[in-house]
């Protein structure tokens, strides 16, 4: 099997609303794909010249433009893009907020094989084109729509509320310490986007004592013990990712480039409600989540010493407490030690989201998992500016994300390393 | 870094005083003395100021005081903010208040504060006289831009007697710990942001009343729009500012600068009369524009008619040029929309491109002359005005080369000469900033 091989890649700005600019997907796709091409010093030319031999195929995530943007068929969008792409292979893959991960996955396997030199990983959701009542509606679609989602609204808070409510039941947390907790994840995403010159909230103010106090005029509750400062954003954004195999990264003239060094992929039950009787004999709260991480762990023959930087899916802040333990960087129902003793801060042992995560940097749905791929390609091949890990003077090795679908529903998780 | 805990903001009532206390407040984590003429007015400010950072956890950082408290409050700061009416009169009342304040204190206590002005075009120079040879020092001029906390642009000004040790620490703290986008500028009237806005934003008023049979302010509005790299409509900007607001800023740029462009800073008349009769823009209900509601409750809105002297409705101008722009820029595609731009000869598209051009020209002869680096202009024309900044423009047009030969062929050399021209294109160097979050695919 062929090394898979990350050359590199471009993120849009997350702060730009596409709808108040008056453009559309193409003008999307077409500055991120050029940026990304310019990334890895690819020319349009190169595009065609690999796609004459068909060595090159595009993955395309996406959760929801079908009701965003009322597009659908969108594999075949990116020959909009430019006339490069007619003829290039490409098709569009989706599991909710993880589509990003599984269109990589589909390009990951697709280098492995040996049947593609190179594959462009093209994600993007665009979903400040409806309010935000109809953006939460849209969004209950990555649940089960119709038990969990219907005429309920803002779903997915509610049913975040739910596993912070879990957690406090599982591990017999003190909730005002948990919920403390909660407001310290939160202040540390925002505090981390601040470095980041592509996040959405970048010029935004968060402080402790505003994400603590929620029920307030400015931080309203949203979803049972949640707070609107526990939430990640509604973002529009693309994220296009490059990876080749061994033949094109010497014929770049580069003699090394971060690597895929494992992953994990499984399926939790989809309502929220099956989940959690099904964790009953677990000590896991999201059994199926751990579960990945593990597999991730195995198929890189790493640990979690060997992991420098992470990045994550907080969604919600109780889903990136989750996260915590789910890594390995504590014991399950010891999240809270991680949290206090700064351990997951950008200077702690073990940094979860230096690029600000999806409540600092943003979440644009179908974009995501790619999103967080890119920032551990920028940790290990040291390219992440002033948001850059740096550890007894040196960048990380390995880097390892997860992001989820639904309520953890689909999991997936990628190592990343030199 | 600068360790500020405490901070006085006076004039804390207005909207740009109590705006500023919450910046301090927030991204500061400071304690903030509100200090306005009356309590009850420094209360309303607290009650507001939490609301343009969206938090309301500043709220238990600030302290309502009046003016009767302002010893007390100056002795207990390590930074005092004067955010008062933009009057000499006012400013030096109350800076000879803060002198006397400071003279009261503890001499050790007094040599260790920091004195702002937040005016946007008085000179700091003769606010500093108005403090002894020792506190003259520690006054520096901190120009924020409305609202300040989306607009994160702050302009520092020192004087000859700043001390330079403190003023780069003010710089840092206003930069790393403020998160503001921070440009030192030199003591001149306006500073650096609005002069190249109001050079710009004057010119279309007095382009509005040349082509007042065309239109007039909506007919260039129309020309200059959002697809040109900027948020708002120039003369909707004005509007918005208020007429009185930006009559200040011109007269002060037209009476106390000099340089080729100084005509452009003449008020209009139609505009001193729109003044007169209290019609200052939007927050007086009427100006340039006058949103009107019609007994259906429909929304009509209406244009200032510059030859007729009424208002009317406004109209959906189509040109070509800008249909073909706006219809690129949807797709992405700038350089088709900039192909079009260049080469379309009706008298709008070529009004358009000269008024791009001469932004861009007076930006760098502005940044020469009033900021100490190329890319100041970019940085107040970014973070104080959301406006394609101009080393980004002109890498939206095509680069340097053709920007030098579109200025050859149409910019006027009795306003500035070409070999000029061509000397501050030379200094253009290539943007921070990327042009294309900049130039919106909208009328």
């Amino acid at each position: 099997m062929e090394a898979v091989y990350i050359l590199g890649g471009a993120q849009t700005d997350f702060e730009r609303n596409w709808t108040k600019e008056g453009k559309n997907v193409i003008a999307l796709l077409k500055e991120a794909v050029h940026d990304a091409l310019e990334d890895v010093g690819f020319s349009l030319e190169d595009i065609k010249k690999l796609n004459r031999k068909n060595r090159i195929a595009c993955c395309v995530g996406n959760f929801i433009g079908e009701n965003y943007i009322n597009q659908g068929h969108l594999g075949a969008l990116l020959t909009e893009v430019d006339s490069a792409f007619y003829g290039v292979p490409s098709a569009r893959y989706e599991a909710a907020c993880a589509s990003g991960s599984v269109a990589l996955d589909a390009g990951i396997t697709k280098i492995k094989s040996g049947d593609y030199d190179v594959v462009l990983v093209v994600c993007w959701e665009l979903m400040k084109t409806v309010d935000s009542k109809t953006c939460g509606d849209i969004l209950g679609r990555a649940a089960y729509y119709e038990k969990e989602a219907k005429d309920i609204s803002f779903p997915f808070p509610k049913l975040f509320g739910k596993l912070a409510d879990e957690t406090i039941r599982k591990y017999n947390l003190n909730q005002e310490r948990y919920l403390d907790n909660l407001a310290r994840i939160s202040v540390i995403n925002y505090s981390n986007a601040k470095r980041n010159p592509l996040a959405q909230t970048r010029k935004w103010f968060m402080d402790y004592e505003q994400a603590r106090h929620r029920g307030t005029e400015t931080n309203p509750e949203i979803g049972g013990l949640l707070g609107v400062s526990d939430c990640s954003q509604v973002t529009d954004g693309a994220v296009v990712v490059v990876l080749a195999n061994e033949t094109i990264l010497r014929q770049t003239g580069r003699k090394e480039a971060p690597v895929v060094k494992g992953y994990g992929h499984r399926t939790a039950p989809m309502l929220f409600e099956k989940k959690i009787a099904d964790n009953e004999s677990s000590v896991y709260v999201l059994p199926w989540t751990r579960q990945t991480v593990l597999d991730a762990y195995k198929r890189s023959s790493l640990t979690v010493k060997d992991i420098d930087v992470f990045e994550t899916h907080d969604c919600f802040t109780s889903s990136e407490y989750a996260a915590i333990s789910a890594f390995g960087i504590t014991e399950p129902g010891k999240e809270f030690e991680a949290i206090e003793e700064g351990i997951i801060d950008f200077n702690g042992a073990k940094p979860i989201n230096p690029s600000g995560g999806l409540i600092g940097c943003g979440h644009p749905v179908g974009a995501s998992g790619a999103r967080m791929f890119l920032d551990l390609y920028k940790q290990v091949s040291g390219t992440a500016g002033r948001y850059q890990v740096i550890k007894d003077g040196e960048i990380p090795k390995n880097a390892m994300m997860l992001n989820i679908g639904g309520t953890a529903t689909t999991n997936y998780v990628y190592v990343v390393g030199r | 870094m600068l360790d500020i805990r405490t901070v006085t903001i006076i004039g804390a009532n207005g909207t740009m005083g109590r705006n500023i206390a919450a910046i301090f407040a927030s991204f500061g984590n400071t304690t903030i003395y509100l200090v306005s003429r009356t309590l009850e007015k420094s209360i309303q400010a607290k009650g507001r100021a939490y609301q343009s950072v969206r938090a309301e956890s500043v709220k238990d950082r600030m302290e309502p005081r009046d003016y009767s408290q302002l010893e007390e409050c100056v002795e207990k700061s390590d930074l005092i903010f004067e955010a008062c009416a933009e009057d000499w009169e006012i400013k030096q009342n109350i800076h000879q208040m803060i002198s006397v304040a400071l003279k009261n204190i503890p001499k050790k206590a007094a040599l260790n504060k920091i004195v702002c002005s937040g005016t946007s075009g008085l000179s700091i120079t003769n606010i500093a006289q108005l403090y002894s040879e020792e506190i003259r020092p520690h006054v520096i001029g901190m120009h924020f831009f409305n609202p300040p906390y989306q607009m994160t642009l702050c302009e520092l000004t020192a004087t000859n007697e700043t001390d330079r040790d403190l003023f780069s620490e003010v710089f840092d703290y206003t930069k790393n710990v403020l998160h503001r986008t921070t440009v030192e500028v030199k003591d001149s009237p306006a500073f650096l942001g609005n002069r190249i806005g109001f050079q710009f934003i004057n010119e279309a008023m007095q382009l509005a009343e040349k082509y007042k049979y065309n239109g007039g302010i909506d007919y260039i509005d129309a020309i200059l729009g959002p697809f040109t790299g900027r948020a708002m409509a120039p003369l909707v900007t004005a509007n918005f500012v208020g007429l009185d607001v930006h009559k200040a800023i011109v007269d002060n740029l037209y009476e106390n600068t000099e340089d080729f462009s100084n005509q452009s800073f003449v008020f209009p008349e139609y505009a001193e009369k729109l003044v007169r009769k209290g019609h200052l823009g939007r927050k007086a209900g009427a100006g340039l524009y006058k949103t009107v509601l019609h007994d259906s409750g429909v929304k009509i809105h209406q244009v200032y008619d510059i030859e007729n002297g009424y208002y009317r409705e406004t109209m959906d101008y189509k040109f070509p040029f800008v249909e073909q722009m706006i219809s690129f820029l949807q797709d992405g595609d700038y350089k088709d929309a900039v192909h079009v731009l260049e080469n379309n000869f009706s008298a709008e598209a070529e009004l358009c491109l000269q008024e791009l051009l001469r932004y861009i020209l007076y930006s760098l002869y502005a940044a020469e002359t009033v900021g100490y680096h190329i890319h100041a202009a970019d940085d107040v024309m970014a973070a104080g005005f959301n406006w394609c900044p101009p080393l980004a423009l002109i890498e939206a047009l095509g680069g340097k080369e053709t920007v030098k030969a579109l200025c050859r062929e149409r910019i006027d050399t009795f306003w500035l000469s070409q070999d000029r021209q061509e000397q501050l294109l030379n200094k253009a160097e290539p943007s921070r900033y990327d042009f294309r979050r900049f130039i919106r695919a909208k009328r």
